[in-house]
């Protein structure tokens, strides 16, 4: 186990390289650059001359690329060309609040999803079936932005309520916290909630068909144990995987709940990042959201061997 | 399952442990912006949402007031005994936020920050700060200052935030201002939570009396307009930007104030006149006469805009009005006859290029089907920002929707967008005694001379329409109807210095 894991954290060298090479040409091939940012109206011949020799633009492509991975080897993600900030606190500071939303936006769907899914299949072709399947089409096809713009306008008219608008970390302030997090987490969460619940239910579906089910049953073992222990966990595995994915695409897929909300997420440091042409940013955003997809995932096939005892790495 | 579930629970809240922040209570004024900020530092920052919080923590030396007239601020008065040498008397009451008094040694600091090719500072360019050819201390309250030619707009261009008196400690300790400050306005700069909001507290040594009125102001970034307004209406800020489509959404609403003013902007198209079509004065002229700007205005402000020329009636004297002139009149007829004469009466077909803002789209989108009338077919192409501002100073496009602001002089309206060479005359326009009445403007400072110099520079472009001008768009602002004493003007969008909350 131990060698599978430090092979797969191997395996992040070629992975980061690779990736660090693309997002480098690609923010290249990009037209604009930040310094038309900085200057916008003002700018003369002179004062971009300035600034490009400041930032290092005025170096070749390929002298830029191996400063900046130079410096990310010794552990230095550089300056924001905006800002000036660091860009690694930066990216910490907010990948936190970004995983919060992230997880309890996991934790609603799980909520939600589960019972439901397990409901739906165990009732199969029932009415409570029907509705639940509708219901879960409807998180899938409701785009997240919308039903988010949607119930801040019914809140505030209807309750006259709107979410803090100061954003305040969970152990500032837990209360508050959650209050900020928890309409975000929901809207989130019931998108992500219906694929979890259909996969859950075509899951149990087909455990519940199996053999062992049936000699767990004939040997007297009360419903619940027999769902629970039984057919969930050998039914969990593609669920699993499936929340896995979705918690790697949150991490820079919540941009837009995060605008919405004013949430000072990841996802919306890289799309300022990309709009300003801020390559620091974009380029060490990309690569610290690719190591955390990869860590997810190995994370994912750790659980695996948790719920199912049967698969071994060696 | 339950050990899987814990570990969940417990990443949540290990996740969650970012740095404390403090909380601020009564008095506060919560604004609602709809950019985040990039950094403070009033020399190298461009960015409107910056400046809305960098215009509270900085002075400049002179303010322009709404009459566009040049009026005291840092400085209390100023001489000129000749046309290259201004002498400035400053205040003795003002303290930089640090405590320590400002003096003639500041202005002169700030000055030559601005002027060192190393900071790359905007105000260096010859429209602000870049003709001054030495700085002298005369004593510890006056500064004498002289340029290397007569520069006419020179004092007026000192009230911009790009020349604005900074404490040298303040940027020796920082290396910058970008998340510092070493200011001597009404506010000093307090948390900034990137993304989310930036504070400003109370400066009680400010050199005016009884201001600021608030004890500090939260700006929110708040990018969303419908989640902005809920906020407004629920009482969660007290200010918001709006935009005209809100309009019709707070009418009748005796909770929200409206607030607005006719801004210094204005819309139009730029023709490249390096193109061949667009090099024929004929063709451009046609372009003007096929536009209902009324229309446009409608479709694209919700009418809240002025039919405007390149200097917009808000810069006063020196504002043209071209609501008769009849090249701003639709007339298709003419403009057909215009386009054969040119020898284009099949029309031809061209690209133009918008971005940047919803206005700007909309624009395109009725220039296009109103030119299709005269046989232009336009494909409208929408451009993301960072790309639309570098197609912009590359000069590189057919016709490009723009809005630029006209300054509080006419070197801006008029020398800045269109004296032959200059890289705001993105048009590429080129006229002879154009260069040379800007050039006779700047280089007097007779203000009826400078009059008749502009206005007939004015008068040449309007005929000859470089930049099919279209509107002048109002600004406006939604408030509760507790803040009082805010009154934004094209001179002032962010005087939150007099503005109080009413219990």
């Amino acid at each position: 186990m131990r060698d599978y894991i430090l092979r797969r954290l191997l395996m992040l060298i070629p992975i980061l390289l690779g990736i660090s090479v693309c997002v480098f040409t690609i923010m290249q091939l990009v037209p604009g650059n930040v310094v038309n940012g900085i200057l916008g109206i003002e700018q003369t011949p002179e004062l971009r001359a300035i600034w490009e020799k400041k930032l290092g633009l005025d170096q070749p492509p390929l002298i830029q690329y191996f400063r900046w991975m130079g410096n990310v080897l010794r552990g230095d993600f550089g300056e924001s060309f905006r800002t000036g900030a660091q860009v690694f606190p930066e990216i910490i500071s907010r990948f936190t609040i970004t995983a919060e939303l992230a997880l309890l936006s996991c934790l609603t769907s799980l909520i939600i999803a589960i019972p439901l899914g397990i409901v739906s299949a165990l009732k199969r072709n029932r009415p409570v079936d029907k509705v639940v399947r509708v219901a879960a089409l409807m998180g899938v096809s409701m785009p997240s932005f919308a039903s988010a713009t949607l119930i801040i306008l019914f809140l505030s008219k209807a309750f006259g309520y709107f979410t803090p608008v100061k954003y305040v970390s969970l152990i500032q302030n837990p209360g508050t916290n959650l209050e900020i997090m928890i309409l975000p987490a929901l809207i989130l969460g019931t998108t992500m909630a219906g694929s979890v619940m259909r996969m859950t239910r075509s899951s149990i579906l087909e455990v519940m068909r199996q053999d062992f089910i049936k000699a767990v049953r004939a040997k007297g073992a009360p419903e619940r144990i027999t769902i629970f222990r039984h057919a969930l966990k050998n039914g969990c595995i593609p669920i699993i995987t499936l929340v896995g994915m979705q918690m790697g695409g949150l991490l820079g897929g919540t941009v837009v709940i995060e605008q919405i909300f004013s949430i000072p997420g990841l996802g919306q440091y890289v799309l300022t990042g990309i709009s300003q042409r801020d390559y620091p940013v974009v380029q060490g955003c990309v690569l610290f959201i690719a190591f955390i997809y990869v860590i997810i995932n190995l994370f994912v096939d750790i659980i695996y061997t948790y719920v199912d005892p049967r698969i071994q790495y060696a | 399952m339950k050990r899987l579930f814990a570990l969940f629970v417990c990443t949540v809240l290990l996740l969650s442990a970012a740095p404390t922040f403090a909380l601020a209570d009564g008095g506060i004024l919560r604004v609602g912006t709809d950019a985040e900020p990039i950094g403070f530092d009033p020399h190298t920052i461009s960015a409107v949402a910056s400046a809305r919080v960098m215009t509270q923590l900085y002075n400049q030396l002179v303010d322009v007031d709404g009459d566009l007239n040049v009026v005291p601020e840092l400085a209390e008065s100023w001489e000129q005994p000749d046309d290259t040498t201004y002498i400035f008397h400053l205040r003795g009451d003002v303290t930089f936020h640090n405590g320590r008094s400002m003096t003639a040694e500041d202005v002169k600091y700030s000055f030559e920050r601005i002027l060192d090719p190393n900071v790359g500072a905007l105000g260096s360019s010859a429209s602000y700060a870049g003709d001054i050819e030495s700085i002298e201390i005369i004593d510890d309250l006056t500064v004498k200052f002289t340029l290397k030619q007569i520069n006419a707009p020179f004092l007026a261009s000192l009230s911009s935030w790009y020349c604005s008196i900074v404490a040298k400690e303040a940027v020796e300790e920082n290396g910058d201002l970008l998340s510092a400050d070493g200011g001597t306005g009404p506010f000093t700069l307090g948390e900034w939570i990137p993304d989310n909001m930036v504070s400003i507290n109370k400066y009680d040594g400010y050199f005016i009396p009884d201001q600021p009125k608030v004890d500090g102001i939260e700006f929110y970034v708040m990018t969303d307009s419908s989640a902005r307004l809920a906020a407004l209406r629920t009482g969660s800020v007290d200010l918001i930007a709006a935009d005209t489509s809100m309009l019709p959404l707070v009418a009748g609403d005796a909770n929200i104030n409206t607030l607005s003013y006719q801004s210094r902007n204005y819309a139009a198209l730029c023709l490249n006149t390096t193109l061949p079509q667009f090099s024929d004065v004929r063709v451009r002229q046609a372009i003007s006469l096929a536009l209902n700007r009324q229309d446009i205005i409608d479709l694209a402000y919700n009418g809240e805009a002025e039919v405007s020329g390149f200097v917009p009636a808000s810069l006063g004297h020196w504002a043209v009005d071209v609501t008769e002139h009849p090249l701003y009149q639709q007339d298709i007829e003419k403009a057909k006859a215009l386009m054969s004469e040119a020898g284009y009466a099949d029309g031809f077909e061209v690209t133009l290029i918008v971005g940047l803002l919803d206005s700007l789209r909309d624009i395109g989108a009725v220039a296009q089907q109103q030119l299709a009338e005269i046989g232009i077919t336009v494909n409208v192409v929408n451009k993301e920002n960072a790309e639309y501002v570098a197609l912009w100073s590359a000069h590189d496009f057919e016709i490009m929707a723009c809005q630029n602001g006209a300054g509080s002089d006419p070197s801006r309206g008029v020398a800045f967008f269109f004296k032959t060479g200059n890289s705001a005359n993105i048009a590429g326009y080129s006229n002879a005694r154009v260069d040379e009445l800007c050039e006779l403007g700047a280089g007097t400072t007779d203000v009826a001379q400078r009059e008749e110099y502009y206005k007939e520079a004015i008068e040449i472009i309007l005929d000859e329409e470089p930049n099919v001008v279209i509107a002048s768009p109002r600004e406006y602002f939604l408030s509760s109807a507790k803040l009082l004493g805010f009154e934004p003007s094209a001179a002032e969008p962010y005087s939150l210095a007099t503005a109080y909350l009413a219990e």
